[in-house]
């Protein structure tokens, strides 16, 4: 590698960490949650293992054998340590030396077996109820107990002396831990959502009607300010701006309170007799057109200046040209200027696609996605599944792979786009040779 | 077709580039209006295409009043200075622009084009994009595009300024040929002289937005109107003497010397001031009005040499000779004046 190269790297070295931080991580954190189970149930650190009876319930779901459910379940008696200990401070070292050294390691399905064993040895307390006692403090049960590891439950389980197959050992710990896992069903999942396709389809036609009415209303603007003198022109352009500077809920609270039941359209259609309602949110097709006005307006003012600066940028002797060979307004509109702008309306919708395929402030503040779930849109879809669900379990897992899906698909449309706009044409070769 | 230019005045804001300019074109006519950069030859050149509107006067085409006409509607080919070609479109369709927004058959726009290629001798390059031409081809393109729809009238503004010294040579006999051949009129915007002088028929002569001369070439450089317009004129320039009117007679300013004025002119009063324009081939080693001085700078340029004499009082002469005469820098010479030739200029700078 030539020094030159060297230093250009290192002039980069910031942008590097700055698109690594900003733009790689993020996504391959996406990547990475989308292969897990995360959810609100889970949290999103560790979890732990217990035996309880809704992990029962969910280890029957997964297809345990009756029998291995019934023996976790069952309590025993098992002759441990632990047993003796306690039994030596209770009822004193000679009955616990006793049972140590006659019945250590020995197990028992029911009290009553191990109360007729005690009774079998020398200095066992006088009382029935003390004997009950005794047993009572040998009682082991794997129910309700919590293992912060997998081995601690298969070993507190095996020492319940309750076999298990490699197999069902499996099942147990992957079913009944409380925590993450990474897994590969949220796809599946998403595909088994009922709303899905319309989600889908909400989102390509929030994409299309958006980016037609922004570059037809952007151009529009931009052209109409070209041919109007340049004070008009200017005041014109700022009050088109103000979308674009306005904070996104002021923009969107206008909009709702030209909507809502008492706002203006319907205090202004009350003269008329008309009963007044939430214009917004009363049908479906209301609610999408709002939200195409107010996402179009705010991609028109951005189109409108980078178009109105590119049509600047055309030589004002190629409009005298096009003038004195005969073309009109309309002509010169068609052949010199619309042909000349042909990057910029490319750039944008290349770039409007791709933000407004993942943004989704001005539905969430207007709409929500409603009537009903007629505006709702992929990463609207995304951010009410990991982010803001109603049902109160957020799936962080799930919400991530419908962003992945969107990334995905975001990168797709950009390799297409790369090769619409023939990126080698329009990244020009250093002027400097090397 | 004859153009009528009455009264015309063009203000920009506040500035008025244009006043009062009167100026009319014969049919088939090939005007220069030539002048310093910024005197207004562009301005008037818009006007007349109607990119500009006039702020007063009127604009006849013939006899038809197109004053308040469109620029779409006047059918007037320009040439542009930087030809303004349409970079997104190729030769073919820059050619066929004009005709295209005119709505002509498909057929009828190919074989004008092919006629007018033919023409301007491009009929190869038809394909290409214009960033792919010399600027000398990008010239001929502009060319045909301006004469394709057959205009009235032909302007040209400053077409050679951008082509070397050869293709410029080249181009001014081909623009001239294309202008005789389609008998178009024309106006030729320029501050380049020699093409004023070499391509038309006559010249209007600009300077601070009023046009100062109107004339045949020859006549007007043999004619000056005034120092200003005998110094635009002529390469190499026109020496000029500076002194004062005495006894009938030149006196160089600072001297003595005293020179005869040319026959037939009006003389100012005494001790007027005066300027003598003397041009370099009138200022000879065999002319018997001799003035002398010393030789302060040579020029080679091939076939001739290009001398500049100081006189003694300080005043520059120049003279242009074969390259056999082979006078050095600083030799004392005594050259004369063709006195019949000598320019004489009042002080206000118009001819006398
Ligand atoms: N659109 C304009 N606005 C203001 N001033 C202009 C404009 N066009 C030309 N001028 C001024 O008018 C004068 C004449 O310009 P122009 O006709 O282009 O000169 P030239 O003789 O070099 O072609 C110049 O002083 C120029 O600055
Ligand atoms: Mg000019």
């Amino acid at each position: 590698m030539r020094r030159a190269h060297l230093l250009g790297l290192g002039f980069l070295s910031p942008a590097l960490v700055i698109i690594v931080m900003l733009f790689l991580v993020p996504v391959l954190l996406t990547v990475m949650f989308s292969f897990t189970n995360m959810s609100t149930a889970t949290g999103i650190s560790g979890g732990a293992y217990e035996i309880n009876s809704a992990s029962l319930r969910k280890l029957a779901d997964a297809g345990a054998q009756e029998s291995f459910l019934d023996a976790l379940g069952q309590e025993a008696f098992v002759v441990d340590d632990a047993g003796i200990t306690a039994v030596a401070a209770a009822y004193g070292e000679q009955f616990a030396n006793e049972i140590g050294s006659q019945m250590l390691g020995e197990r028992f399905t029911s009290r009553r077996d191990l109360e007729r064993a005690f009774r079998k040895l020398k200095s066992r307390p006088r009382s029935t109820r003390d004997i009950k006692k005794a047993a009572d403090l040998f009682k082991r049960s794997v129910l309700n107990v919590r293992f912060e590891t997998a081995d601690g439950l298969v070993g507190a389980v095996t020492g319940n002396g309750i076999a298990m197959t490699p197999d069902q050992q499996e099942l147990l710990t992957r079913t009944i831990y409380t925590g993450w896992s990474w897994t590969t069903d949220n796809f599946a999942l998403m595909t088994q959502i009922p709303y899905i396709w319309r989600v889908a389809g909400n989102t390509v036609m929030y994409v299309v009607l958006t980016l037609s009415v922004s570059v037809g209303l952007g151009l529009f603007l931009a052209i109409t300010t070209f041919y109007l003198p340049s004070l008009p022109a200017a005041s014109f352009r700022a009050i088109w701006f103000l979308p674009r500077i306005l904070p996104n809920v002021i923009f969107v609270l206008m909009w709702k309170w030209l909507a809502w039941d008492t706002g203006f359209i319907s205090s202004f259609l009350a003269n008329f007799g008309v009963a007044p309602r939430n214009w917004m949110l009363d049908t479906d097709i209301h609610a999408w057109v709002f939200i195409v006005l107010i996402n179009g307006m705010v991609g028109a003012s951005l189109g409108m200046i980078l178009f109105g600066s590119a049509i600047k940028a055309i030589p004002q002797p190629m409009l005298y040209a096009s003038e004195v060979d005969g073309a009109s307004r309309w002509q010169q509109i068609r052949y010199i200027i619309l042909p000349q702008l042909r990057w910029p309306i490319m750039f944008i919708c290349a770039y409007s696609t791709l933000s407004l395929m993942t943004s989704f402030e001005y539905i969430l503040l207007s709409t929500d996605g409603g009537p009903g779930g007629a505006t709702e849109v992929w990463s609207l879809m995304a951010f009410h599944t990991a982010l803001d669900n109603y049902a109160g379990n957020l799936q962080y897992g799930l919400g991530a792979a419908m962003a992945l899906v969107l990334v995905i698909v975001g990168i797709l449309a950009s390799l297409v786009y790369l090769r619409i706009f023939n990126f080698n044409d329009l990244v020009a070769k250093p002027r400097i040779e090397q | 077709m004859r153009i009528s230019i009455e009264n015309f005045t063009k203000s920009f804001g506040d500035t008025t580039v244009i006043e009062d300019m009167s100026l009319e074109i014969g049919d088939g006519e090939m005007l220069a209006l030539l002048g310093p950069s910024g005197c207004g030859k562009s301005t008037t050149l818009f006007a007349i295409c109607g990119i500009h509107r006039m702020n007063a006067g009127r604009l006849l085409f013939g006899d038809a009043d197109v004053t308040e006409v469109s620029s779409q509607k006047r059918n007037v080919g320009v040439v542009f200075q930087n030809y303004a070609l349409y970079p997104h479109m190729n030769v073919y369709e820059n050619i066929a622009f004009p005709l295209k927004v005119r709505k002509e058959s498909r057929a009828e726009i190919d074989r004008k084009v092919q006629e007018i290629a033919g023409l301007v001798h491009i009929g190869e390059l038809l394909r290409r994009r214009p960033m792919q031409l010399s600027g000398g081809q990008q010239q001929r393109v502009a060319l045909a595009r301006a004469l394709i729809r057959k205009p009235d009238i032909l302007l040209l503004d400053e077409p050679l300024a951008n082509l070397d010294a050869k293709l410029r040579l080249e181009m001014r006999s081909e623009i001239r040929r294309i202008q005789l051949a389609t008998g178009i009129t024309a106006v030729l915007v320029t501050h380049d002289q020699v093409e004023a002088m070499s391509m038309c028929d006559r010249i209007a002569l600009m300077d601070k937005g009023r046009i100062v001369q109107l004339s045949t070439p020859k006549d007007m450089y043999e004619n000056p109107s005034s120092d200003f317009v005998a110094g635009f004129l002529g390469n190499p320039p026109i020496a000029f003497l500076e002194g004062a009117a005495a006894n009938g007679g030149f006196r160089l300013a600072n001297s003595q010397v005293t020179l005869p004025v040319p026959s037939g002119i009006d003389m100012p009063g005494e001790g007027a001031p005066m300027r003598f324009g003397v041009r370099p081939e009138f200022f000879q080693p065999d002319n018997p009005l001799k003035v002398s001085g010393k030789v302060s700078f040579v020029e080679t340029q091939g076939r001739e040499e290009l001398y500049d004499v100081t006189l003694e009082n300080g005043a520059v002469l120049r003279s242009i000779q074969s390259q056999s005469a082979g006078f050095r820098l600083g030799e004392e010479v005594s050259w004369g004046i063709a006195q019949d030739r000598i320019l004489a200029f009042g002080p206000d700078g118009n001819r006398l």
